[in-house]
């Protein structure tokens, strides 16, 4: 997960240096008054569209509620009583906690709230509000090292996990020298990672430990004793230079504090359903059963994607292959720089590009900025399976059909491409399994695909092995099912 | 059979190949008439085949004439050039069957396809075709399955279901067995007495003797020599056909 960060990184620089903003410098404080235009359109839209990176329980988690999995947690209650003051609805979007100032930059969101420090690092790409809870830094440690491990200092030569991005990450490689430093991009992860005895201890900020150690057998939080460097506490951010949801977000802030809603309300509701989570999850054994939409979903999504991508990525492919074994050069130059740029390039790049990037100019929805990206990806790699496809086809062929008087593309439609599909059609099966398993990255971008979803699953669970395991077989029974299917057509062409 | 009076059917003139610094043909100049059978013979390498698909433009002049019926083909655009080849049947020495589709598929295919002949009229010619190659019982087989005379009677018969003007054969027999060579020349011999225009690239020298009008040998981008075949075998003129021939003899 560190390559993602850093390839969002590159890509943020890219598209923020193309020019996003002209108003990076503005320096925001909260008695400026406003002049942007933001709220107003907040306003227009009527909605407040909020990021969040829901795994960092009590700030913001999710619940299954009547089946359907939503977002709760104190951030939640904070955000809705942000856009109420706004006069406006709530609109969650929920993403890896990486890309949300990404979001944030390129307009995906208007706001993010994910018990995120106002670092003076972030400062420079995003305002924030002001602090609206600080907390110290925890440490959770299995029950049984209680004894042996006090605070940081104990956990000398062993292993510290830490959220990719976030303070205690910092801390923990500021202060713990001597430990090593895990960064995972969930927390749920860590906890996995916690364990299954990867990992010794996860630096977490207190109430988050609190609230897992709580829930999770065998685990507990104790304070971590990290010196404090200057931490501010939790705000919510804003995209530069949008003084006046700043300004609307400190009043309710305000309002907040001054009633201590955060101590009377918020934290004890955000308990409440962490506490029936702690419930759900002693019925361990049939808890997976309550979560099958949620897979079937996710399969749904998943084969939706691949296979859409692969009827696309076939066509595009066709149309690529003929252009590369064509005499025009320039729709040969044009293939040819498209394939190999495309096969030099991850496809973790290109979605992200799709969706960030693109996503400047015209606004592409998540799943549809996947499908095009997986398709444009597999586009490439058919087009080589069709061009390698036609070019095993013996040259007499041609002739022998061209001789006959068939034009060219005739003889391509009724001789040569039929032929060269023999060859073409496993290496396509071939290309959906291998979609339906690669798709899996669309997940980064908050595609509801099956990864996503044992991602929520993990999350309202709390069980890290079990929602692994069935999307494993679920992965399995994909591929292994179309490539079962794939022979048996095969079987039958061969038997023409 | 000879009516060399006529309008030639084919005719090169200044014809000349050259692939990147290789110049396969560099003079060639001759005709072919109505009903005419001109067997073509010189050494491998000598440029045979590549001549051979100069005239139905597979293979692109670097200059000259390739007159068909006193229109040059080296001016026809892409879709005139199909309509010519129509009318020019060729029959290649690997057989070059279409392995997808059956025995009667592949010579109903280009009369269907290009033509627009109805599936009936296509299929009762494709029948009396296969007939005439002695094959009707392999209407329904696929290429794979037969031998390779078969397929090549197969191949003339897909050639001829275009009704053809010319038909240009490029060693036909050259990779079958010695058993079935018989039957693919007879098919060819049977084809010449019904009067079909035909330019044949062969190392069958009694086949040449027998059945050609004339013999053209080629050699060094020229053809060297163009007589009738009782001339050219008996009283070969150039040292190079002399060559040649003591070679094939010795052989
Ligand atoms: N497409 C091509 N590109 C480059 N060179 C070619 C091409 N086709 C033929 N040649 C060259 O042209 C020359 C004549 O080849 P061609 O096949 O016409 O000879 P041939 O007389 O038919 O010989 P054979 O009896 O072996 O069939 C050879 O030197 C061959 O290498
Ligand atoms: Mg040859």
């Amino acid at each position: 997960m560190k390559k993602f960060a850093k390839w969002l990184f590159l890509v943020v620089t890219v598209v923020v240096t193309l020019g996003v903003t002209g108003n990076m410098n503005t320096k925001a404080d909260s008695n400026t008054p406003a002049t942007d235009q933001y709220l107003s359109k907040v306003k227009a839209k009527g909605e407040l569209v909020v990021g969040t990176s829901p795994d960092f329980p009590p700030y913001e988690f999710t619940k299954n509620i009547n089946g359907k999995s939503k977002v709760v947690g104190m951030d939640m209650e904070i955000s809705k009583k942000v856009a109420s003051d706004m006069g406006v609805k709530l609109v969650i979007r929920r993403m890896d906690f990486d890309s949300l100032l990404v979001a944030l930059q390129t307009g995906k969101v208007d706001m993010v709230i994910a018990g995120m420090s106002k670092t003076p690092k972030r400062a420079k790409s995003v305002d924030f509000s002001n602090v609206y809870y600080k907390a110290g830094e925890d440490l959770v440690i299995k029950k049984s090292d209680l004894k042996t491990i006090k605070s940081y200092k104990s956990l000398a030569g062993k292993a510290i996990g830490a959220q990719t991005g976030s303070i205690q990450y910092n801390l923990v490689k500021n202060q713990a020298t001597k430990s090593t430093l895990k960064g995972m991009d969930k927390d749920t992860d860590l906890i996995l990672a916690l364990q299954t005895n990867k990992i010794d201890a996860i630096a977490l900020d207190q109430p988050t430990a609190e609230a897992y150690a709580k829930n999770t057998d065998g685990l507990v939080a104790i304070n971590a004793h990290f010196k404090d460097e200057g931490e501010q506490g939790s705000a919510i951010a804003f995209p530069k230079g949008a003084q006046s949801l700043v300004n609307s977000a400190n009043k309710s802030i305000a309002e907040i504090k001054a009633k201590n809603l955060i101590h009377k309300q918020y934290l004890p509701n955000a308990g409440k359903y962490l506490a029936t989570g702690k419930s759900k999850s002693a019925k361990a054994a049939n808890s997976m059963w309550a979560y099958k939409d949620f897979f079937i979903a996710g399969v749904g999504y998943t084969l939706m994607i691949s296979a859409v991508s692969v009827v696309i990525g076939f066509l595009l492919g066709t149309l690529l292959a003929l252009m590369r074994l064509s005499k025009n050069k320039i729709a040969n130059g044009i293939s040819v720089s498209y394939i190999e740029f495309v096969r030099g390039t991850p496809l973790m790049v290109q979605i992200l590009f799709i969706y960030f990037g693109l996503g400047l100019v015209v606004n592409i929805p998540a799943l549809l900025s996947g499908i095009i990206a997986v398709s444009l990806n597999s586009g490439a790699y058919v087009a080589e399976v069709i061009r390698s496809g036609i070019s095993s086809i013996a040259v007499g062929q041609t002739e022998a059909s061209r001789s006959l008087g068939l034009s060219r593309s005739m003889t391509m439609r009724f001789i040569i491409l039929p032929q060269a599909m023999k060859n073409i059609w496993p290496a396509l099966g071939n290309e959906f399994v291998s979609l339906i398993k690669e798709s899996s990255i669309v997940s980064i971008i908050g595609v509801k695909d099956l990864i996503y979803q044992s991602r929520i699953v993990q999350a309202d669970t709390y069980r890290g092995v079990m929602p692994l395991l069935i999307t494993m077989i679920l992965y399995f029974i994909m591929t292994f099912g179309l490539s079962r299917l794939m022979k048996f057509f095969e079987g039958r062409m061969t038997h023409e | 059979m000879n009516n060399e009076t006529a309008t030639p059917v084919l005719e090169v003139k200044h014809l000349k190949k050259v692939f990147g610094k290789n110049e396969v043909l560099k003079d060639i100049n001759e005709q072919v008439s109505n009903g005419q059978v001109i067997c073509l013979i010189g050494p491998s390498g000598a440029g045979k085949s590549t001549f051979l698909r100069c005239l139905n433009m597979l293979d692109q002049p670097t200059s000259g004439e390739v007159l068909f019926e006193g229109q040059d083909l080296t001016k026809l655009d892409d879709k005139q050039l199909d309509k010519t080849r129509e009318n020019m049947g060729m029959v290649f020495q690997s057989f070059n069957l279409f392995p997808h589709k059956t025995v009667i598929e592949n010579i109903k295919l280009a009369p269907v396809k290009v033509k627009g002949e109805d599936d009936a009229t296509a299929t009762a010619t494709a029948e009396k075709l296969l007939k005439q190659v002695g094959l009707e019982n392999k209407a329904d087989a696929f290429p794979a399955s037969l031998s390779g005379g078969q397929q090549q009677r197969v191949a003339i018969a897909r050639a001829l279901a275009m009704n053809p003007k010319v038909m240009l054969f490029d060693e036909p027999t050259s990779a079958l067995d010695p058993e079935m060579v018989g039957e693919v020349l007879k098919v060819m011999q049977d084809l010449a007495s019904e009067g079909m225009t035909m330019v044949v690239v062969t190392h069958e020298m009694g086949f040449a003797r027998n059945v050609a009008d004339k013999v053209w040998f080629m050699a060094d981008g020229y053809i060297q020599e163009s007589a009738e075949p009782k001339t050219f075998f008996e009283h070969p003129e150039t040292d190079r056909a002399k060559d040649f021939l003591a070679k094939i003899l010795e052989a």
